[in-house]
């Protein structure tokens, strides 16, 4: 707004620098601000309301009494399946991101060094990115169909897979799966993201370490791996929290089975909410599941920044 | 004076049915629905060609009384999401709802429908030919449409499990010459489960990409749904009552159920591999394919199976009977939707002359012979019906079913079992501890209502 260029009174400054003076800025992020307080703050609170109450739709007894903690306290101590999903939606979060980070940042170094028509290969890269979750999932469940999908066919056919075995019928082989699906899905957006970063960084550490003498090894863990930090843990947090609210695919393809094998936090949620109607349960669920993940994120986010800090030339601890 | 009384009580009685005579002549849908011409009801179900088939027949109904009939279809859980948050919310979306009846309990312990009697008892809007004590399964109609003793609306679809054979494999004379070597016993449809897991193993070819038989057993209603024919011929159920709106004592654990769930387990064998996330969809689709030789299927899927040649290439090689005996005798799961008006709507007359209306026997005919599963036994007698290769064992299905609970927490009570027999069919828990686990989290869940018949350890 101070770049309006035009002038509007005596004191010779700008109208946009005008209308601030007089208090007219938080008009202007009002409209922004409703909408967040609508769509994000209105309804967390009322999500940490109906946790503690008793709201059910099933049951014509439970009309949203209040009942403090007990949905939570039910959480803690009384509920295996809660924390199973739980243990499982962590699991796949560690090695699903894990495994993507490992190969896309491999892909987009091969990418960056040898290939020279970088645009098309990028553009390829995004198709898996572009599907929809709910795509994804009955793709690959057609893929994957026991008597009639095509990948299940060529496994077989050299022998990867027995004649009489499934990958989503087997207990061994169910959760690998997933997150092998996962991995095709997300590999391609830490490909491209990280080949950004490489192409953002500047050229001039790398030829200072090839002029004191460092090898290639040297100058990845030294200078790339530090200059691409807050790359690498923007995609990490990216990947970790969109990993952890996995629903559609999972669901679409297994329905959370064989028995819990691949019953995800989320699909937990799902189950508690919209199949039996345990509003209030439900909520402390999904309220349990928004703490881990702040918490998990802050204290990510900080490990990350607070050690990037001595780059920056300040020694460790202290105030900049 | 008796004389004079008696004589009083005839005449009465004469000008009674006149009357009533009279009112049915009278009695039009187009004067019926004069009140309420001009204006929209707003109905909404499962996406299947029951539903359909009754968009087709609908610019009939506006055509004869200017009320304008709207439908929406989604998928199954869909349509079922879509009702409970309009149920709750108390907007009065929908004039109509198609629901499964296994949602009844939760619907009218919330008070969210309206009761039927008094539309019926309405002679305005009563078209006295329609005599549902009469003309429907009386069964099915109270467990599909009732509540507690009260009647909130019709059945839109009668649905039943019954057993699906390849008749031209049973009929073949070198199967039966070899199936009685080694069995002992003439080669048939099966009669009792022994019989039905012979046939699955003596069929059960998988390098010739045919399988014996095929289990739904995903982790999906359609597990519980299959499992529930198994549990009721070994002579087992879920709760010892006598409808599915009672409460009563757990027995889901009892030896007759773990029994029916390890016999549903040795089916795996002969079974494809991938059978742990097959549903309906899949099995149907195996056996249009000749890949399978005998399985439980639904009534309503049928018709894609043995009448449409354009999906199906065992037209005319498929037999149809009920579900094998166990010692519970000749018994099989019921299921149904039905039509329900909910409280909020804001077209409650109109929308029950919808409904009388799809009732109607030419309506009913029309919507059976599309796909439909009707309520009414007349349309099964019908010759065009008959003609149907499933139509016996349809019939006789709807006379054997057995009903489920309804109660407000059936939605939970499902969802418990499906987990617990998909953990078993995959090892992670054997019959007995499945089904112990199912039976105490029931109990819990229903309290007091519902002690435990089989404690468990």
């Amino acid at each position: 707004m101070t770049s309006l260029p035009v002038t509007s009174n005596t004191s010779g400054k700008t109208r946009g620098a005008f209308l601030l003076d007089r208090g007219v800025g938080p008009l202007l992020v009002l409209p922004a601000t409703i909408l967040v307080v609508i769509f994000l703050v209105g309804p967390f609170y009322y999500m940490v309301y109906t946790a503690l109450t008793d709201l059910s739709f099933a049951d014509a007894t439970r009309k949203g009494a209040f009942v403090g903690f007990d949905n939570f306290r039910r959480l803690m101590r009384d509920d295996p399946l809660f924390w199973n999903s739980f243990l499982l939606t962590l699991k796949f979060v560690v090695v699903a991101v894990a495994m993507e980070f490992v190969i896309g940042f491999a892909l987009a170094l091969l990418i960056f060094k040898y290939v020279v028509r970088q645009r098309l290969l990028t553009t390829l890269l995004l198709i898996p990115m572009m599907l929809a979750p709910v795509a994804v999932g009955l793709i690959w469940r057609l893929l994957l169909q026991g008597d009639f999908g095509m990948v299940i066919y060529y496994l077989r056919a050299v022998g990867l897979l027995a004649q009489n075995a499934a990958v989503l019928s087997q207990p061994d082989l169910v959760f690998p799966a997933i997150v092998a699906i996962d991995i095709w899905q997300w590999t391609p957006f830490v490909t491209l993201v990280m080949l950004a970063g490489l192409m953002s960084l500047p050229r001039s550490p790398f030829e200072a370490a090839m002029m004191d003498g460092a090898g290639p090894l040297r100058i990845f863990l030294d200078v790339m791996l530090p200059l691409l930090r807050p790359i690498i843990a923007l995609v990490l947090l990216l990947r970790g929290i969109d990993a952890f609210k996995e629903f559609d695919k999972v669901f679409i393809m297994t329905g959370g089975g064989p028995g819990t094998l691949t019953e995800l936090v989320s699909i937990y949620a799902y189950r508690v909410n919209f199949r039996n109607w345990d509003l209030g349960y439900g909520a402390a669920v999904a309220f349990m599941v928004y703490l881990v993940v702040l918490i998990l994120c802050s204290v990510f986010y900080k490990a990350v920044y607070w050690s990037a800090k001595p780059s920056s030339g300040l020694p460790a601890g202290a105030k900049p | 004076m008796l004389k004079h009384t008696r004589g009083q009580l005839i005449a009465g009685m004469i000008a009674a049915a006149m009357l009533q005579v009279a009112h049915a002549a009278a009695w039009t849908l187009e004067e019926a629905a004069k009140p309420y011409s001009g204006t929209t009801i707003r109905m909404v179900g499962e996406a299947l060609p029951p539903l359909e088939a009754l968009s087709k027949l609908a610019p009939q109904f506006e055509q004869a009384t200017g009320i304008k009939v709207e439908v929406e279809m989604y998928e199954h859980s869909e349509a079922v999401n879509k009702v409970q948050l309009d149920l709750n919310s108390q907007r009065g979306r929908y004039d109509v709802i198609i629901q499964p009846h296994r949602e009844m309990g939760k619907f009218a312990t919330n008070g969210h429908l309206l009761e039927i009697a008094p539309f019926m008892a309405d002679a305005a809007l009563r078209d006295p030919s329609f005599k549902p004590e009469e003309q429907l399964y009386q069964g099915a109609w109270k467990e599909i449409s009732w509540y507690d003793g009260k009647m909130y609306g019709f059945p839109f679809t009668v649905l039943n499990m019954f057993m699906w054979y390849r008749s031209d494999l049973l009929a073949d004379a070198k199967e039966k010459d070899g199936f009685k070597a080694k069995y002992g016993y003439d080669l048939a449809p099966a009669q009792n489960w022994d019989q039905y897991r012979d046939i699955a193993e003596w069929f059960n070819r998988p390098d010739q990409g045919l399988y014996g038989t095929a289990l739904q057993g995903k982790r999906h209603e359609a597990l519980w749904y299959e499992w529930l024919n198994f549990l009721y011929s070994f002579g087992g159920d879920v709760l010892d009552v006598q409808s599915g709106s009672q409460c009563g004592p757990v027995v889901v654990n009892s030896p007759q159920a773990i029994a029916s769930l390890d016999y549903y387990k040795s089916l795996l064998a002969f079974s494809p591999p991938d059978s742990l996330n097959y549903f309906w969809d899949d099995v149907m689709a195996l056996m249009q394919q000749a890949k399978v030789a005998e399985l439980i299927m639904w009534n309503d899927a049928t018709y894609a199976v043995a009448v449409d040649e354009t999906a199906s290439t065992v037209v005319g090689k498929v037999g149809f009977d009920i579900v094998p005996q166990g010692e519970g005798g000749k018994i099989g799961q019921l299921e149904g939707w039905t039509y329900l008006i909910p409280t909020y709507s804001k077209n409650p007359q109109a929308a029950f002359l919808f409904i009388q209306w799809m009732m109607g026997y030419d309506r009913q005919l029309e919507q059976h012979l599309n796909g439909g599963a009707s309520g009414r036994p007349d349309v099964y007698e019908s010759a065009d019906v008959q003609k149907l290769p499933y139509a016996k064992a349809s019939m006789a299905s709807n006379e054997y079913g057995k009903p489920k609970a309804t109660l407000p927490q059936s939605a939970e009570m499902t969802d418990i079992l499906v987990r617990e027999l998909s953990s078993s069919l995959a090892g992670e828990k054997s019959s007995k501890e499945a089904l112990d686990a199912s039976a105490k989290e029931i109990s819990t869940l229903l309290g007091s209502c519902a002690p435990m018949s089989y404690p468990a350890q």
